[in-house]
């Protein structure tokens, strides 16, 4: 199977050989010779889901158009197309261990914290037996659980929003952290730890308080995750307006009924429908 | 995993969507390359259970069985090529053709060997079968017929689909049966066509295979880390892994995905299929035998990807509508074929029997 198969495919020139077509601009050609094109060093992201076919044709621009329809996004390449100022950071890589007949086997457990210091923070933990695994892959799924942060005032409305716009709260395991909107100049009032993710998250000035064992910093940091994660959760009275509802992007971009989706009413849509 | 896999990994596309090839190509899209012209299939097989309009080609495999000596065995994958049948399951269909084992022929076993020995060392397993299919040609003419078939075989999978076998052997006498040029039947739709070809999954585990993530991993990174003890993260445990839009069985979907991202099918016969979600449907039993179904190979989410891309962006594109992440295809366990070639043995030694597809979907809620 495996000779036959091989000679009529032709050469083995590596993967995509031939393929260089496809969201090059020239999609309206069926076929032709454009054939080449394709990079050695970066190996191109073919798609999996339907979200990351229509994120990869750049029809959809920002990652706010996937959190109004809360669409779960499942390929971290879409984050990082979506938000191009991403950093990240890797917090703590501690060893955990387990017991087995033969002795204990340690694998590392990576904390990594990505950010574009501007309303967009993810947090990602990975365990596994090598160190470089771990962070590499701390750093896909960090990517995956990137989540808006909403900011706001603390008093007078002026300027660009500096600080969460109330209390909230959020709690991983025993730890509670509390962040209290905070007035411009205070900067980030929490412990060390805390304060990386409300740096990458684009938070300027919050007071914190903590509870529980603090000790346990995984718990922690995770708690400051959920915390921020509540941000957006929180009705305040700009949104007591009755909300337009828009069509999701699978919607919009089928000619075709697609899947409904819980409670979405299909009104006027605010984007034109392309071809 | 102890079973091998087998990727199916593009290779060029096709000069034209609606060319022919012979039925030991692997190729996605393009025109079902039948073994024979007349197959015996009914109509109503190769139509839509739900709209009834002509099914077009998805994939094509050549799939033989080399633990059961089955060397003609052809899987086809047929999908409705209207956009409105697309996300439902009934929409597919999945066709095992193959030759009924009680008749063999000179072509199976004659492609790597060199036939120019005379027909005694070569025709001795297939004496029998001989007789019955070429009774009047004698000693001389068969030599060169059983040549020349050889030599068209070796010519046809070593050539890009293009008609070159008869320039090459030029001393091949004409009367060989080699594939005709059949009359294209232009309402059969068709989608774009790329032929294939096959690449073991080396898949080294757990760390060794790189992601497809440019990131670069500084060992000063993980030092300035490990000297910071001011604070002790204690009570850490092993955690799995978790992110708020994918569970782990996607990720491990996604992570097999990276380390092969253009791959369009996996093979693997009897082995375990990749899942995407934790769900899925029994696969049944055979319906013409009875025993139970078995992994055989699965489409994946890059192949409605190149189809896609390769489309013309009309409305009425089936790929486009396309959701799946994984298309898995169990086939009979025991290769059962129809024994209807009572009558004339040498005109219907196909066998066509129906397999079982199971789709996995994306989903949004």
């Amino acid at each position: 199977m495996a000779d036959r198969g091989g000679q009529r495919g032709g050469d083995r020139g590596g993967f995509g050989r031939g393929f260089g077509r496809g969201g090059r601009g020239d999609r309206g050609g069926r076929r032709g010779g454009r054939r080449g094109g394709r990079q050695q060093e970066e190996e191109k992201w073919v798609p999996v889901t339907k979200l990351g076919r229509l994120v990869k044709e750049g029809r959809i621009n920002k990652i706010e158009e996937i959190y109004l329809h809360s669409l779960p996004v499942k390929e971290h390449q879409i984050v990082e197309q979506l938000v191009p100022g991403l950093k990240d950071e890797v917090m703590k890589i501690t060893p955990v261990q387990k017991q087995t007949r033969a002795g204990q086997r340690t694998r590392f457990k990576a904390f990594v914290v990505v950010g574009d210091c501007d309303g967009h923070v993810g947090l990602g933990v990975k365990c596994a037996k090598e160190v470089a695994t771990a962070i590499r892959g701390a750093i896909i799924l960090a990517k995956l659980s990137v989540v808006p942060v909403r900011r706001g005032y603390w008093g007078n409305k002026i300027g660009q929003p500096h600080t969460v716009p109330c209390k909230v709260t959020g709690k991983c395991g025993s730890v509670t952290v509390r962040m209290v909107p905070a007035p411009r100049g205070s900067g980030i009032v929490a412990a060390r730890v805390p304060k990386k993710v409300l740096q990458f998250a684009g938070i300027d000035d919050v007071f914190t308080s903590s509870r529980g064992s603090t000790k346990t910093l995984g718990n922690f940091v995770k708690a400051t995750f959920d915390c921020l994660m509540k941000t957006y959760g929180f009705l305040t009275p700009e949104f007591w307006t009755e909300t337009k509802y828009v069509k999701t992007p699978f919607q919009e971009f089928t000619d075709l009924l697609a899947k409904p989706t819980k409670g979405l009413l299909i009104d006027a849509p605010t984007e034109t429908v392309e071809a | 995993m102890a079973e091998e896999v087998h990727l199916g990994l593009p290779g060029p596309w096709a000069a034209d969507y609606r060319e022919k090839a012979d039925h030991y190509t692997t190729k996605i899209g393009g025109v079902p390359d039948w073994p024979t012209v007349d197959m015996g299939i009914k109509p109503e097989t190769l139509q839509c259970s739900l709209c009834g309009t002509k099914l077009c080609l998805v994939a094509q495999v050549h799939a033989p069985v080399a633990k059961l000596n089955i060397e003609e065995r052809i899987i086809y994958v047929l999908v409705c090529s209207t956009p409105q049948c697309g996300p439902k399951p009934q929409s597919w269909k999945v066709l095992r053709v193959q030759k009924c084992r009680n008749v063999m022929q000179t072509e199976g076993g004659g492609d790597e060997l060199g036939q120019s020995n005379g027909p005694p060392s070569t025709s001795v397993p297939e004496e029998q079968n001989d007789k019955n299919k070429i009774p009047e040609i004698d000693d001389d003419d068969f030599d060169l017929d059983a040549l020349a078939e050889a030599l068209e075989q070796a010519a046809t999978l070593a050539s890009n689909s293009k008609k070159k076998n008869k320039s090459k052997h030029a001393n091949a006498p004409v009367k060989c049966p080699v594939l005709k040029e059949q009359a294209c039947d232009p309402s059969i739709p068709v989608l774009p066509c790329f032929y294939i070809y096959y690449d073991k999954e080396l898949f080294g585990g757990k760390g060794t295979v790189g992601s497809s993530s440019s990131e670069l991993v500084l060992d000063k990174e993980i030092m300035d880390t490990a000297n910071d003890e001011e604070e002790k993260w204690e009570g850490e445990k092993y955690e799995y892994d978790k992110a708020i839009g994918a569970d782990r069985t996607f990720l491990k979907f996604k992570k097999r995905l990276d380390a092969y991202p253009q791959q369009c099918f996996r093979y693997s016969y009897g082995g375990k299929p990749l899942m995407a979600t934790t769900k899925l449907q029994d696969p049944g039993t055979c319906r013409l035998c009875g025993s139970p179904r078995h992994y055989e190979l699965q489409l994946m989410s890059p192949l409605s990807y190149f189809l896609h891309e390769a489309g013309d962006g009309s409305s009425n594109y089936a790929p486009s509508s396309w959701t799946w992440l994984t298309v898995i295809i169990y086939t009979c366990s025991k290769n059962c074929c129809l024994s209807s070639c009572g009558g004339n043995p040498q005109s219907c030694c196909w066998g066509v029997a129906e397999e079982e597809i199971l789709i996995q979907e994306d989903e949004v809620r």
